[in-house]
């Protein structure tokens, strides 16, 4: 283990900025779901109540890594792996629901273990890497639980695991010729997928009908809307407002239409903002860390958040077919904020074992 | 090998599509933001409402009060004004509506409503209405109109309207979408009944797709005359300026009230407060100024039932029924017929040994005196007495109170519960308020508490108690009617509902009576005020009382009159905040107010004969 010199909140240890942020962001959350909410009921059945007991779950989440040591993760990980693909095989045992085995039920929360897969999934790759033994078998291993996730179905969650891949493998020094063979290997899968059905035709038609169509579908219609007439300054602080248009699960995957109704190009602005800082205070580590698998663990980090910000923006705004992929720590969901919490306790623990606290 | 060169091309390249999303938030949140508004309105339903028609008040004879009247207004529909037509509409309102100046018309196109009333047209005739309608965004509804027939007179019973507060908006939810409300009198009490449901019109988009037209809200049959009511309200006016000029004070005497009750039903036939005010002027909006200048000299305080006045003699009546039904009359008398002398003060001691002297009203004393004469003449040693034998005998004990309980039997100290909002209760004093008192309020009582001397006072109705003009008629009524129920104003209402019996025999009520009718005869305080009747006066029963105000201010001048003493129907009772002598200023008031009541010519008010 390394030596610490200053610790703040806790005795591990928390850097200020990381912790901070993670609490701004679950803050807007709850604002943002406070104006969705004209529920009276103080119990569960409220969203806004149900993600303050999400928040205070990850918070706790994000304390307990805080006493876990990347040291731990790097002798670890290779079980962790072993553990996840085991539970999306147990997957197979549970009862589809809407044609889709990708959740475990547990009462309140549904626990869905290919949100974890993809923070496993960095570790592992980051183990590997900066062990310089990045070889067959584990590539072998990698393929196998992505291919279980895209079997789901789960295509989105697959493809954003193998571009945060291909992210960390070009960091490194790999040739980039390899490159052009991984590119191939992808076409050659696709049409492999194809034929045995692993990819099936409904999924194909959704991105086929998205690109021909001229007009997108109703739920991406209605959000666009709703976000344009969120306009300059957004609704929320309007003394009359413009009537609220109705957009299907906008407290889940759609949350963010709601925001830029309420608060507008402004706090949109802030909000993307607020990310570009967190990113910024992220590649602090590339800079001063010493050790080669926390790097490529923050490059991991930064390209799963910026992926899933970018894909859930995207399909709110219709530039790309609906995919079904929470924001970060901003849509209502134990899992999603859960998982996230492990990606901010983990950097949390990255950064105080680089001695930097603010 | 890490290559940090190789994270900036990807940062680069993340950079880039986030650079991408927001020019497409941009895009959608600014420059398409106008018409997405556009398509979402065009998209839902919006309901605007249209006022209904409040109910009609009549008075008991029918006589229209006040009247909603419909007439057709012209509305602007400005989802149908976009940047092509604007121009043309604005100089179409400028042109046609000269009295429309240019910031109005800036209101009209810059309101966030969907339907903005632009102006009365009833001065227009049906070709130029109909030519109105050609334009598009040009609508013509109904909208009613409040109208007060009798101005001034009765504006405090009527009350006036204007827009809800927010605490308004609460308590009448039903009522909201009219965007007017009751403030005061009547058309408060009464808003729900009123009110009437507002009419709806839906939008689609800029098209009307469904109209419903108001329902008007009930009428209000009250029972105030609105004769007797004219006739009281000049009957006060004349009073308060003769008073004005009989007396010299620093402040002008500008605030009363008369009230008349209907003995038998409890109905209000006349309740006047001054000064008064216009409820029309609040129909289109009353500017500020004409709004401070009336509340500044209390236009909007009803003090028939919110003005808290000393009542001096008149309370009396509450000693007069105690000394007759316990047989508690002054030391050594033993019935009503047996006299005192009254030498014009009263020396007496306390059991702690203080020696105290009371002055009556009238220095040379009243002479041998009763209890029927204590009443004639208004004698306050008499009563004195009365207070004295009370303490005397039930110093300490819970009897010590029997005055005020006799009081409160009649309705002292309490709401009459009269269907008008804002009335007050007044104080009727005794030990345990005393007490009370002395921890909340310890600038108003002594820190003795409550002594001998403060039942003196009380029963010559002076000191901390204080009532209402409304409390003391509905005092006189229960106490010749034996029962005490709420004066009301809503013809319509039950009246049968009592809410306690008062053991009150014939004997005693004739006795009263008798009594009463010797105050407005010679030798009674109210002789010269009824003078006028000559006869007549034989017939009429009253009390006067000059109730003394703490400091320089002038005496609260009281009169309680009843219309007759065979077959008594109504009581009229005058106040005249700083009016002084009740038998100079408030008598002649009732007199005149009497006049009408019972149908013979009226004669105006005479400063009468200062008593008390």
């Amino acid at each position: 283990m390394r030596s610490r010199k200053i610790t703040l909140l806790g005795p591990e240890g928390t850097n200020i900025s990381v912790f901070f942020l993670f609490l701004v962001f679950n803050f807007i959350s709850w604002f943002t779901l406070f104006t969705l909410s004209n529920d009276i009921n103080l119990d569960f059945s409220n969203i806004l109540i149900r993600q303050i007991i999400f928040s205070l779950i990850s918070i706790s989440v994000f304390f307990l890594l805080t006493y876990i040591s990347v040291e731990t993760f790097l002798r670890f990980i290779d079980i962790f792996f072993v553990f996840t693909v085991l539970a999306l095989l147990l997957l197979f045992t549970t009862e589809p629901r809407l044609g889709v085995r990708r959740w475990f039920d547990l009462g309140i929360i549904d626990l869905q273990p290919s949100e974890f897969a993809k923070v496993i999934v960095i570790l592992f790759v980051a183990k590997y890497l900066s062990e310089k033994k990045f070889n067959f078998i584990s590539v072998t291993a990698l393929i196998f639980l992505i291919m279980l996730i895209i079997n789901q179905p789960d295509l989105g969650t697959g493809l954003i695991i193998t571009f945060v891949v291909i992210s960390m493998l070009f960091v490194s020094n790999i040739r980039l010729r390899y490159f052009i063979l991984i590119f191939l290997i992808l076409l050659f899968s696709f049409f492999v997928f194809l034929e045995f059905g692993i990819i099936n035709e409904n999924q194909l038609d959704r991105i086929n009908n998205f690109f021909q169509e001229d007009e997108i579908d109703f739920q991406q219609s209605q959000s666009r809307l709703s976000i344009s007439s969120g306009g300059f300054f957004g609704q929320y602080f309007q003394e009359i407002q413009v009537n609220k248009v109705f957009v299907p699960v906008e407290t889940t995957d759609f949350i963010f239409s709601a925001y830029a109704y309420n608060f507008g190009f402004i706090g949109v602005f802030f909000l993307l903002l607020l990310w570009f800082i967190f990113f910024m205070r992220l590649t602090q580590i590339l800079n001063i860390s010493s050790s080669e698998f926390d790097k490529y663990v923050i490059t991991g980090f930064i390209v799963l958040l910026a992926i899933q910000i970018i894909i859930n923006i995207s399909t709110v705004i219709g530039l790309v077919p609906n995919t079904g992929l929470p924001f970060p720590l901003l849509s209502l969901g134990g899992s999603s904020m859960v998982s996230i919490a492990v990606v901010f306790g983990i950097t949390n623990r990255i950064f105080i074992e680089n001695n930097l606290v603010i | 090998m890490f290559l940090r060169n190789r994270f900036n091309y990807l940062a680069v390249f993340i950079l880039f599509i986030f650079s991408f999303i927001l020019y497409n938030i941009y895009f959608l949140q600014i420059i398409r933001s106008d018409e997405s508004i556009k398509i979402i309105n065009s998209q839902t339903f919006d309901i605007v409402y249209l006022s209904a028609p409040r109910g009609e008040i009549y008075d008991v004879n029918n006589e229209t009060l006040a009247t909603s009247s419909l007439e057709p207004h012209l509305f602007i529909n400005l989802r149908k004004i976009n940047e092509n037509n604007i121009i043309q509409y604005k100089q179409y309102l400028t042109y046609n509506f000269k009295e429309i100046s240019s910031i109005e018309l800036d209101e009209i196109f810059q309101s966030k409503e969907i339907l903005y009333l632009i102006r009365n047209i009833n001065d227009l005739n049906f070709t130029e209405r109909q030519a109105l309608l050609e334009l598009d965004a040009f609508e013509i509804f109904d909208f009613p109109i409040r109208k007060y027939e009798f101005n001034n007179i009765a504006s405090h019973v009527i009350g006036y309207i204007g827009k809800p507060t927010q605490e308004e908006y609460e308590l009448y939810p039903d009522t909201i979408k009219n965007g007017i409300v009751g403030k005061s009198g009547v058309e408060k009490f009464y808003e729900n009944k009123l009110s009437g449901e507002a009419g709806e019109i839906v939008f689609k988009g800029s098209e009307i797709v469904q109209f419903t037209p108001p329902n008007p809200g009930e009428s209000l049959y009250l029972s105030l005359d609105i004769n007797t009511q004219i006739v009281s309200t000049e009957s006060l006016e004349q009073g308060i300026l003769l008073a004005n000029e009989n007396f010299e004070l620093e402040d002008i005497i500008e605030k009363g009230a008369v009230v008349v009750i209907e003995i038998e039903t409890g109905n209000v036939v006349s309740m006047v407060s001054l000064p008064d005010f216009d409820p029309n002027k609040f129909v289109q909006g009353i500017s500020s100024f004409d709004f401070n200048q009336l509340n500044r000299v209390q236009a909007f305080n009803n003090f028939a039932i919110q003005g808290l006045y000393p009542p001096g003699s008149i309370f009396k009546v509450v000693a007069y029924w105690l000394a007759e039904n316990e047989g508690l009359f002054p030391e050594g008398v033993e019935n009503r017929s047996n006299k005192i002398n009254c030498d014009g003060d009263l020396a007496f001691s306390f059991n702690d040994g203080s020696q105290q002297v009371y002055n009556d009203w009238k220095k040379e004393g009243h002479g041998n005196v009763n209890l029927s004469s204590a009443i004639q003449q208004s004698c306050n040693v008499y009563f004195w007495d009365i207070a004295l034998k009370i303490w005397r005998s039930y110093e300490g004990n819970p009897r010590e109170s029997i005055l005020q309980e006799y009081a409160s039997n009649l309705g002292f100290g309490s709401l009459t519960n009269i269907d008008l909002p804002y009335e007050k209760s007044g104080v009727l004093p005794d030990r345990e308020l005393f007490e009370e008192w002395r921890i909340t309020k310890p600038e108003l009582v002594r820190p003795e508490g409550w002594l001998g001397g403060d039942l003196m006072n009380l029963i010559i109705g002076q000191g901390a108690i204080t009532t209402t003009p409304i409390q003391v008629a509905n005092a006189y009524k229960t106490l010749l009617t034996g029962s005490n129920s709420s004066p009301y104003l809503n013809k319509e209402l039950d009246k049968s509902i009592k809410y306690n019996n008062l053991d009150i025999d014939e004997d005693f009520i004739n006795f009263l009576l008798s009594d009463l009718n010797l105050v407005t005869r010679q030798g009674g305080t109210a002789y010269q005020a009824f003078e006028v009747l000559g006869n007549r006066s034989n017939e009429i029963g009253g009390k006067t009382g000059t109730a003394q105000n703490p400091g320089d201010r002038n005496s609260t001048s009281w009169f309680v009159g009843i219309d007759s003493i065979s077959n008594p129907r109504y009581i009229v009772v005058t106040v005249v905040e700083e009016g002084g002598s009740g038998s100079a200023v408030a008598a002649p008031i009732s007199r005149r107010v009497i006049q009408h009541l019972i149908g013979v010519e009226l004669t105006p008010v005479k400063f009468g004969e200062i008593t008390e």
